[in-house]
């Protein structure tokens, strides 16, 4: 029982326990504040395998930026989650859908333990090269090998602002529901084809 | 650790680059001009079109970028698709935009094109990385246009719909795509498949159980793309939610794109696993399996349908049972019948969409009884309906009829060829049963136009580029029904490229 | 020591709990989250077979990935702000997903 084993034991129950707190939860903030606690376990665990600059990247982008961004979004609409429970929560369907994810877990477990066994549970692995996980050899891997998919993510993010602009501004006239913006569907009026 | 940059090539990458420098130039144009532009946008998005089309006819063939990027025939031959899909996409956008989305124009047309980039990115992909960042190109765009109608929430619903849809398809694949490399050490597609075949053989079977379940979560994941059951609830509500074009989009350009990222992945990479001597990595069986529930529920559930749009989503669930017969059928016929498959959908269903277009924003409608009576008011546009629904079932002799015809004896070949593929009689024979069974519903559409009893109340005068798009559909269709050996011939070289 | 097999497992049951999220969720937001959960399994799963390899190419593809979610999570909340801005009610309804 290293220190290693507890860290990692420790880390993996609080991002099991994260998660699993997140999706249960009826407040949409606490949900977002569940899903960061589990990001920084999850990003102990990189840390442990060596991953350093990745894991602080997890920190900094996914639960500093996109978690808030969340957050932001869920105190901008003052969203709140419904007080009763409502919809479908019969014995039934619940049960046939928590079985589905519940075996698909049994499965995966399984078939990892059983076909790792060999190989990697001993936990002997060999020492990693030298600026393993550091800031330098991802940006000499980024920038050589892996150019091109770096500049089509940076076409993609192009992409994702035009998008998220179009979505989300708000239009001229915008208070009463009006806009210039698409019609609601009983107000489609049928017109005669005009060029 | 080396640092070199690998050889690359721009001059591949051309036709790409300049349709995403185009689609900034069309959101910048509607920018400047804003209402004093009418339709040039729209034109403008078009010509940009026709112009990559050009600039793709002349890029020869070759690497773009170290192993990541090619420009083979197979990647030339569904660029055409997508360009294709793009082109009467837009063609067919004309009533929507001049009227309901004033303000946004450039947006729309650019969004369209940047999707139709991604699409052409992740065809010349060769790699794993680059395949998954095309695909999210070609998604992220799409989640936008099935909400642009911001002010009707069923479009906006539709959005979210299928913005959770492909984010839970791109994680699926991302597991999937995790265990690959795990397996093999490298992104790289043509060096996984060695370095599995190498590995499988030497440890006899060790990583097999892991590598089933890599290609079940690939499956799963493009399976969502390609709204194959049990993945395809999203399919009826979002094309009937968002606006009728960007359904045709889907329906088609979405599509084929998740046919490339297929074919790259498990039949390229995964090829080694498509053998019954390599059991239990038998992949066929899963997406014969995949297929037959296509077909059938597709067809099924089609029957009931009132609203035209929900029956092209489950007509279109079916036709990717149909062409998933031609991935089953690995022999040299298979990946052509996909391609011709493709191909001849594309503009069958573009075409049809594009009528339905201009049907919904002419009479406010999208429920079959609405097209009552139209032979007798708009024939030019009824009968243009009942020759891409005919070709949709597959009634010879138009392109629709040769392209199920190839796919079935693709797999015919395939069934007789070696002892463990003789379940593909079967295959075939479901996917000959619900060809009959379709015709019901294609029909019902057609009767509904024929013979009502009554003539219509609406006169249909479709825009100029509408009236385009389907003359395009009405000439793919019936001149590949004459003659389907001009791309077949083309088609079949493509598993030899797809083997190197 | 820690065997790489651990750490795949955590891979598994964080997918698992992604998936038990999307599929019993009430509200869009939860729904959303669950599906980013799922492909921080899947960075995990990489971060892991990068280490067990000995190739840092796993961490690029999660950097990139991690790219491309923040890409999405920007598109998907835009299509929620658009939804929600020109309604009456602030509840998030029960989303109805899956009509089985």
């Amino acid at each position: 029982m290293t220190v290693d084993t507890v860290i990692f034991f420790i880390s993996a129950a609080v991002a099991a326990f994260g998660a699993t707190m997140m999706i249960a939860q009826r407040n949409p903030v606490a949900s977002v504040l569940y899903m960061i606690l589990s990001l920084v376990a999850q990003a102990v665990c990189y840390v442990q395998l060596g991953a350093l600059f990745i894991g602080a990247v997890l920190v900094i982008v996914y639960a500093g930026a996109i978690m808030v961004l969340f957050l932001f979004v869920i105190m901008l609409l003052n969203l709140r989650g419904s007080e009763d429970l409502g919809g479908p929560s019969t014995p039934v369907s619940l049960t046939t859908k928590l079985l589905v994810p519940v075996l698909l877990v049994a499965e995966l477990v399984f078939i990892v333990r059983s076909a790792f066994t060999e190989a990697a549970s001993t936990g002997i692995m060999a020492a990693p090269e030298a600026g393993f996980g550091e800031v330098a050899s991802v940006a000499r891997l980024l920038l050589t090998r892996y150019l091109y998919p770096f500049e089509l993510t940076g076409i993609l993010l192009l992409v994702a602002i035009v998008g998220a602009v179009v979505m989300a501004r708000r239009e001229r006239g915008d208070e009463a529901g009006g806009t210039g913006v698409g019609v609601s569907a009983s107000d489609r009026t049928p017109t005669g084809g005009s060029d | 650790m080396e640092a070199q940059l690998p050889p690359y090539s721009i001059k591949m990458m051309l036709p790409e680059l300049f349709l995403f420098v185009w689609a900034l130039v069309v959101i910048t144009f509607d920018l400047l001009t804003r209402r004093k532009s009418g339709s040039a946008v729209g034109y403008l998005a078009m010509l940009g079109l026709v112009i990559c089309g050009g600039i793709l006819s002349i890029t020869g063939y070759g690497r773009g970028f170290g192993m990541m990027f090619i420009n083979d025939p197979v990647a030339v031959f569904f660029k055409v698709i997508f360009l294709g899909a793009a082109f009467m996409a837009i063609g067919s956008s004309f009533g929507i935009t001049n009227r309901k989305i004033v303000n946004h124009r450039g947006e729309y047309f650019g969004l369209i094109l940047l999707s139709t980039v991604g699409m052409m990115f992740l065809a010349s992909s060769q790699e794993l990385l680059s395949l998954y960042i095309g695909l999210e190109l070609t998604t992220i765009p799409l989640f936008v246009l099935a909400g642009f109608f911001k002010d009707d929430r069923k479009s906006v619903e539709s959005g979210i719909k299928y913005m959770i849809m492909g984010a839970l398809s791109s994680a699926l694949l991302l597991y999937g795509i995790s265990f690959l490399y795990g397996l093999s050490g490298t992104t790289d597609i043509v060096q996984m498949k060695i370095n599995l075949a190498v590995t499988q053989l030497a440890n006899e079977g060790d990583i097999g159980v892991i590598l089933i379940l890599a290609t079940v979560t690939i499956l799963a994941g493009i399976g969502f793309k390609l709204a194959l059951p049990p993945f395809h609830q999203w399919a009826p509500d979002v094309y009937e939610g968002s606006p009728t074009p960007i359904a045709a989009f889907l329906s088609v350009g979405s599509k084929a794109a998740g046919i490339v990222a297929f074919v790259k992945i498990m039949m390229l990479g995964l090829e080694a696993f498509y053998d019954p001597v390599m059991k239990p990595n038998d992949w066929g069986i899963l997406v014969g399996v995949l297929a037959i529930a296509a077909m059938v529920w597709g067809n099924v559930a089609a029957v009931r349908q009132s609203n035209i749009k929900r029956m092209l989503a489950f007509s279109s669930i079916a036709q990717a049972g149909y062409i998933m017969i031609g991935m089953v059928a690995m022999n040299q016929y298979g990946l052509a019948a996909v391609g011709f498959y493709t191909f001849v959908y594309m503009f069958a269903n573009m075409g049809a969409f594009a009528i339905v277009t201009v049907v919904e924003d002419q009479t406010g409608s999208c429920k079959i009884s609405s097209y009552a009576g139209l032979s007798r008011t708009s024939p030019f546009l009824s009968a243009a309906l009942a020759v891409f629904l005919l070709s949709l079932a597959g009634i010879p002799p138009l392109a629709g009829f040769f392209a199920k015809y190839y796919v079935f004896a693709a797999a015919i070949a395939m069934a007789g060829s070696s002892n463990g593929h003789t379940w593909l009689y079967w295959l075939v024979g479901v996917g000959l049963l619900t060809t009959v069974f379709a015709l019901y519903y294609y029909a019902n559409v057609i009767k509904t136009a024929y013979f009502a009893r009554e003539a219509s109340p609406y006169r249909l005068r479709p825009l100029r580029p509408a009236l385009l798009v389907i003359a395009i559909g009405l000439l793919g269709v019936l001149i590949f029904g004459v003659v389907p050996e001009t791309i077949v011939d083309f088609a079949r070289d493509l598993p030899y490229y797809i083997a190197h | 020591m820690v065997p790489i097999s651990a750490y795949l497992i955590l891979a598994a049951v964080l997918f698992g709990i992604g998936s038990v999220g999307v599929l019993v969720s009430r509200n869009m937001i939860i729904m959303f989250m669950s599906v980013e959960l799922m492909l921080n399994a899947a960075n995990m799963a990489l971060v892991a077979f990068s280490r067990a390899l000995n190739l840092m190419d796993g961490h690029v593809i999660v950097f990139l990935v991690l790219t491309i979610a923040a890409a999405e999570a920007a598109v998907g909340l835009a299509l929620i702000v658009a939804l929600f801005r020109n309604r009456e009610s602030v509840d998030i309804d029960r989303f109805n997903l899956m009509k089985w």
